[in-house]
């Protein structure tokens, strides 16, 4: 029913397209794009420090967290004598282990139920550490853990005397 | 860098007028209109390695343009949605097409007396051929919506020409 009008305004587009901008805009933009283009620098300048301030602050923090992690409850925390018993009976394990090593080439499957043995109470000993922070009672968790390194120590002890047995025995039956 | 400022001046030249008229339709003002104008060629300039050549540059920035009326409009508050800003004209059948003379002029100036709801729509759509599925995303309303706001802005606007064919008779 009025479809003339619309006709009319589709038709005759570009005749609606009378107002002009005024004269002075394109001056405007182009200030403006004059000094965008000098604040991109300064902007790229702002971006790197930004992130720069990012690497640092990671750093840090990462920094932090290593430290107290490090933190990690030690024996001598909790108790100092223990913590002397602890590094007294971790040498003497050490050493003996080494000497319990040397037979190892000899008696290959004796020395792998030994160290079998041997890992399962150094596993009881880290769980005990990892406990140890948030133990309610600490000093019976190094306790328990000093009395493990004395079992460790005792254990090898006596895998020591039974390797040296078996080896006495294999040395005497091959004479 | 100098070559693409004679390119952005080209640029200018080519579209500024059109578009100044775009912006003009939604927003009624001049001086928003050239605000909105400045911008978007600021915008169109900075983020030119943005434009595909799916379209050409004249679509890609009025579509710019249309935005940023928009935005400017809705930060005056004007609501789209709302149909009832003014009275329900009467569809009168006995207004005759033929007795006016549909001189653009006098279009144009009726359409800037609508109210913002219908001079939006109906510029959008008479004007920069948008249908109403477009003008529906453009403004975020519904379809039916710019259908009917359509049919209300177009019943205003011959209602305005109306009344201003008898007084300059």
């Amino acid at each position: 029913m009025n479809n003339r009008l619309e006709t009319f305004v589709k038709e005759n587009r570009r005749a609606f397209d009378i107002m002009e901008p005024s004269a002075g805009l394109w001056a405007k933009i182009e200030q403006e794009l004059d000094t965008k283009k000098k604040k991109k620098p300064v902007k790229l300048y702002l971006w790197m420090s930004v992130a720069a301030a990012i690497v640092v602050v990671f750093g840090l923090a990462w920094l932090y967290v290593g430290k107290s992690q490090n933190k990690d409850l030690e024996i001598a925390d909790v108790s100092s004598s223990y913590a002397k018993k602890d590094v007294h009976f971790a040498g003497l394990i050490t050493e003996k282990r080494d000497s319990l090593a040397i037979f190892a080439s000899a008696n290959p499957e004796l020395y792998k139920k030994f160290t079998a043995d041997l890992r399962k109470l150094d596993e009881d000993y880290e769980r005990l550490k990892a406990e140890l922070p948030t133990s309610p009672n600490q000093t019976f968790v190094v306790k328990a853990m000093v009395k493990n390194r004395e079992i460790q120590l005792q254990l090898l002890k006596q895998q020591l005397l039974i390797i040296n047995q078996v080896d006495d025995y294999k040395r005497v039956n091959q004479i | 860098m100098q070559g693409s400022r004679a390119a952005q001046f080209e640029l200018y030249k080519l579209y500024a007028k059109a578009m100044y008229n775009v912006a003009l339709r939604i927003l009624n003002y001049e001086e928003e209109a050239e605000d909105v104008l400045q911008e978007a060629f600021l915008d169109a300039f900075t983020r030119i390695v943005d434009f595909r050549q799916e379209t050409t540059f004249g679509l890609w920035l009025k579509q710019i343009v249309i935005n940023k009326s928009i935005n400017y409009l809705r930060k005056r508050k004007m609501e789209f949605v709302s149909t009832d800003e003014i009275s329900e004209v009467p569809d009168e059948d006995s207004f005759d097409d033929g007795e006016v003379q549909l001189q653009a002029e006098e279009i144009r100036q009726a359409i800037t007396q609508l109210p913002d709801g219908y001079r939006v729509v109906l510029s959008l759509y008479l004007l920069e051929g948008y249908d109403h599925e477009e003008i529906a995303h453009i403004l975020k309303i519904s379809e039916n919506t710019s259908r009917t706001q359509y049919m209300r802005a177009k019943k205003k606007l011959k209602s305005i020409l109306e009344t201003k064919g008898m007084r300059d008779e």
